[in-house]
């Protein structure tokens, strides 16, 4: 081995490492104060935008920005039920839901203190349709709109539908500034699919008259608002908000932990509950969003025939309890039906329960007395709190316990579509998030109608005797109904749905909102998800 | 062979290698039987006729792959990368907006990884055995294996959380709204705008995540340089210098440590180019907006457009740092020719 006499000496060296970090330390803490003069309120939150244009946008952060940046003739209240004004001061609707008035608010100005007239309401809900973006669908009861005055829209439907205010006050049928988006290129007529080249602009402007207008916006970075100096109704109690796109739950844990963020929106419920200070506020909200198991008769991979019998004893399998501990630490709720608590038709349903024996008789009269083997595939994601390879893990074992043995084969959300939209797999899970306030929606997603999105998945439409005529016919009774029979109506196409058996409802997730003491206004709501126009701080 | 004629055979070697990769990438794409509709329509509007006819139109998916292939050649040749599915942006945008982020924090990495680890490396060899060594070795261990998600997460807490020594996630805090871009690098332009306050906190804000990406790639020199210097520093030529009365320290960096860096050199000019693209999981713990979460979330989303334009920089960059490192070779090693 090689000896050396005179080592060299490192302390000066470490020393001077040593000396920079400690200096570059306080000054970066006094830099970060010195800069915040203006203080925005800072949201932390997993953006995953798709678009920021109202007639493309289909996620979370953009019913957030939609909300905040534009506005729809009427609003839902902070109750989730009553209809408040929004561009519209009155509206009416004749005895059947067939055709509606709205006046809009003379007062109402875009973003550039421009009018906001029946003209641009008819715009944007024809764009709407025609540019075939994520939420087309949304107004397509709609017959006829006039303007007889500037201020004044006529509206017949084709059929009748109680639920038209509800998907009025949508954010994507709000209302863009016609002239400014015309001029930059979208388009509102039958081929605007083809010739609408605005979707750019929109990721850098916006056109709406809300309390705030778009600042700017970095993919995957950030998204900031600045307040609508224009607005005509009460001014936004905040200057700016800045979402950080913050995809790590424990990242945006110690964000709010550090004062880097005032209000962090995706933090587990099991990281939450340890976060509870003075300086810090945990809030649990339930939402509207949740978890399903869907089960396909008409699925190609199925090696028995998933018979009602079947399905009802897999569904029996589940430990519905513990599905909610283990997904999302407790925080969460049983929900009976494809209906979710709170909407019209959910209240009073029989909760889910586990029963092995029964699982157990049920499939020994089918003749699987050995059980069955079932192939799941199933989107590898986490949704609202729940991942989904932890969810299909605890039913595995849970219906290991009926000898229903699962063998999961997970994927990424867009492989998994590829399967549903083809051979289908007898076994999956999905999540469903409202896309506006109303029961029909959940009968048009999933119940056992022609066309609807799993009648075709699960391929029941292929398979004797698991279509419901009766849901539809309810469906329509209801969007006919007076809203006090309404609730009734939709109660029975719930208890259909859940004898369908084809839909299983796992787990309804709370919103976990953690939010720093010094900001108020902090709530959960079904059509913005968080209010942003009632967001201010502490004086 | 003149190093400027040798440069520009390589660079002119470039575009027919580029092509290459866009080739494989393409042929993978389509390989991929994924309907990357799947990624650009709403799950809702995937069964919808009219709305899958016009996104089919509007992304050209409507032609056949050959002709796809083309049309996206030719706008490749005219700096046109495509639209992003999912950001709706020009991917040529996309990319040269991270970019700068990935820079930045690759290279204070691979500085703070580089310097760190060819030091400890070299003192580590001279004191072999010693308990230096067996701490330095422990510590190169740790970097080169603990995985990046978990320090990240564990130096977050304790220096960003507990201690409050360091700034959290981002690249500046986050009310803070940075200057206009001049190169994209906070550190950078905030000293050519002399906004120094801006300066110390861009730095304070790379220090938590360039040591974490930096840990791992100083694990891996710190023992490749401890073994070559101990191999050179057993030659004969090292105790020639001694013997003419070449004091320890000229012999150790003068003599030894050059032809011990060649292996370092190898890897730091690979690890540039791999966390140019794969730096991810120290992007989403620090909440970097950089190239690898963009890389990684296009592929989750079949974001062919995008992924084939993170494909051609990851090759643009592989290709450039393998002519970078042959030079420095030749800088290093008088004896490496270039050829």
């Amino acid at each position: 081995m090689t000896k050396f006499p005179n080592p060299p000496r490192l302390g000066g060296a470490l020393k001077l490492a040593l000396l920079t970090t400690c200096l570059a330390m306080p000054f970066s803490i006094t830099a970060g104060e010195a800069m915040a003069e203006s203080k925005p309120l800072v949201i932390a939150r997993n953006l995953a935008i798709n678009s920021l244009d109202p007639s493309r946008a289909a996620c979370d952060t953009c019913l957030i920005y939609l909300s905040a940046v534009y506005e729809t003739l009427v609003r839902l209240g902070e109750d989730g039920r009553s209809v408040l004004p929004g561009l519209a001061e009155s509206w009416e609707a004749n005895g059947d839901n067939t055709a509606f008035t709205f006046k809009l608010n003379p007062k109402a100005v875009f973003a550039d203190g421009s009018p906001v007239e029946a003209k641009d309401v008819v715009w944007s809900w024809d764009r709407l349709a025609n540019a075939q973006g994520g939420m087309s669908w949304l107004l397509d009861t709609i017959k006829t709109v006039e303007t007889p005055d500037a201020h004044t829209l006529s509206i017949q439907l084709t059929q009748p539908d109680a639920e038209f205010l509800g998907k009025v006050m949508g954010p994507n049928a709000a209302i863009i500034n016609s002239d400014v988006a015309e001029a930059n290129g979208a388009r509102s007529t039958k081929d605007a699919a083809n010739t609408d080249t605005a979707e750019p602009w929109f990721l850098e402007n916006s056109a709406g008259s809300g309390p705030f207008v778009l600042q700017s916006y970095s993919p995957n970075d950030e998204l900031r608002f600045k307040r609508n100096e224009k607005y005509w109704g009460e001014p936004a109690l905040v200057d700016e908000i800045w979402m950080k796109n913050t995809k790590d739950s424990i990242a945006q844990a110690q964000m709010i932990q550090n004062g880097d963020t005032d209000i962090a929106m995706q933090i587990a419920p099991d990281t939450a509950k340890t976060m509870e200070t003075p300086e810090i506020v945990v809030e649990k909200a339930p939402s509207y969003n949740y978890i399903y198991m869907a089960l396909s008769p008409g699925a190609k991979g199925n090696t028995v025939p998933l018979t009602k019998p079947v399905r009802q004893a897999i569904a029996l399998a589940v430990d519905y309890k513990g599905v909610i501990d283990f997904t999302v630490a407790g925080a969460g709720r049983l929900q009976a039906s494809p209906i979710p608590n709170g909407f019209p038709g959910a209240d009073g349903l029989p909760e889910p329960t586990q029963d092995l024996e029964k699982a157990k008789a049920l499939l020994a009269e089918a003749g699987l007395k050995d059980g069955i083997d079932l192939k799941v595939k199933f989107p590898n994601q986490n949704y609202y709190g729940v991942d989904m390879s932890m969810l299909m893990q605890k039913l595995q074992q849970d219906m290991a316990k009926a000898n229903i043995r699962l063998t999961l084969e997970p994927m990424t959300f867009e492989v998994w579509l590829d399967v549903v939209k083809g051979d289908g797999t007898p076994l999956t899970a999905s999540y469903y998030a409202p896309d506006y306030y109303g029961s029909g929606q959940f009968v048009k997603t999933f119940g056992m109608i022609p066309g609807t999105r799993w009648a075709k998945r699960s391929g029941a439409e292929r398979v004797e005797g698991e279509m419901n005529p009766k849901e539809e016919q309810l469906l329509n009774q209801a969007l006919a109904a007076p809203e006090a029979g309404r609730d009734a109506l939709y109660k029975d196409v719930a208890m259909e749905m859940i004898n369908d058996r084809i839909i299983v409802p796992l787990v309804n997730p709370d919103n976990v909102l953690v939010f720093s003491s010094a900001v108020q206004g902090v709530r959960y709501s079904i059509n913005e998800f968080l209010p942003l126009r009632e967001l201010s701080f502490k004086k | 062979m003149n190093i400027y004629r040798y440069i520009f055979r390589r660079l002119a070697g470039l575009p027919p290698l580029l092509l290459g990769v866009l080739t494989i990438a393409f042929l993978l794409s389509q390989v991929s039987q994924v309907d990357p509709l799947n990624s650009i329509l709403p799950e809702r509007m995937l069964s919808n006729p009219a709305a899958v006819a016009a996104a089919k139109a509007r992304w050209g998916l409507d032609k056949s792959p050959l002709t796809q292939y083309f049309v996206y050649l030719q706008n490749v040749a005219t700096g046109d990368l495509g639209v992003s599915f999912r950001t709706k942006r020009p991917v040529a945008r996309d990319l040269m907006q991270r970019l700068p982020a990935t820079l930045e924090l690759v290279v204070a990495a691979l500085l703070f990884g580089s310097v760190l680890g060819v030091a400890t490396g070299v003192v580590a060899a001279r004191f072999r055995d010693s308990v230096f060594d067996h701490a330095v070795r422990l510590f190169a261990l740790f970097g080169s294996s603990i995985p990046v998600f978990w320090s990240g997460l564990v130096f977050l807490s304790i220096f960003s959380v507990q201690l409050g020594w360091t700034p959290g996630p981002g690249r500046l805090g986050s009310r803070t709204a940075a200057g206009p871009p001049i190169t994209g690098l906070h550190t950078i332009d905030s000293l050519i705008q002399g906004n120094w306050p801006m300066f110390f906190e861009a730095l304070s804000h790379l220090i938590l995540p360039a040591i974490v990406l930096g840990w791992s790639v100083m694990g891996i020199i710190s023992r490749l340089v401890r073994g070559s210097m101990l191999d050179v520093l057993s030659q004969d030529y090292i105790a020639m210098a001694k013997a003419k009365g070449a004091g320890g320290l000229r012999v150790l960096l003068r003599h030894a440590l050059p032809n011990a860096l060649i292996p370092a050199i190898t890897v730091i000019g690979y690890s540039f180019a791999y966390l140019l693209t794969g730096a991810v999981l120290t992007e989403t713990i620090f909440s970097w907006p950089g190239i690898g979460s963009y890389a990684v979330e296009s592929a989750r989303a079949l974001d062919y457009p995008a992924i084939m334009g993170v494909t051609m920089l990851g090759g643009a960059a592989f290709l450039l740092t393998n002519l970078v490192t042959d030079i420095a070779y030749a800088i290093v090693d008088p004896k490496i020719k270039l050829q």
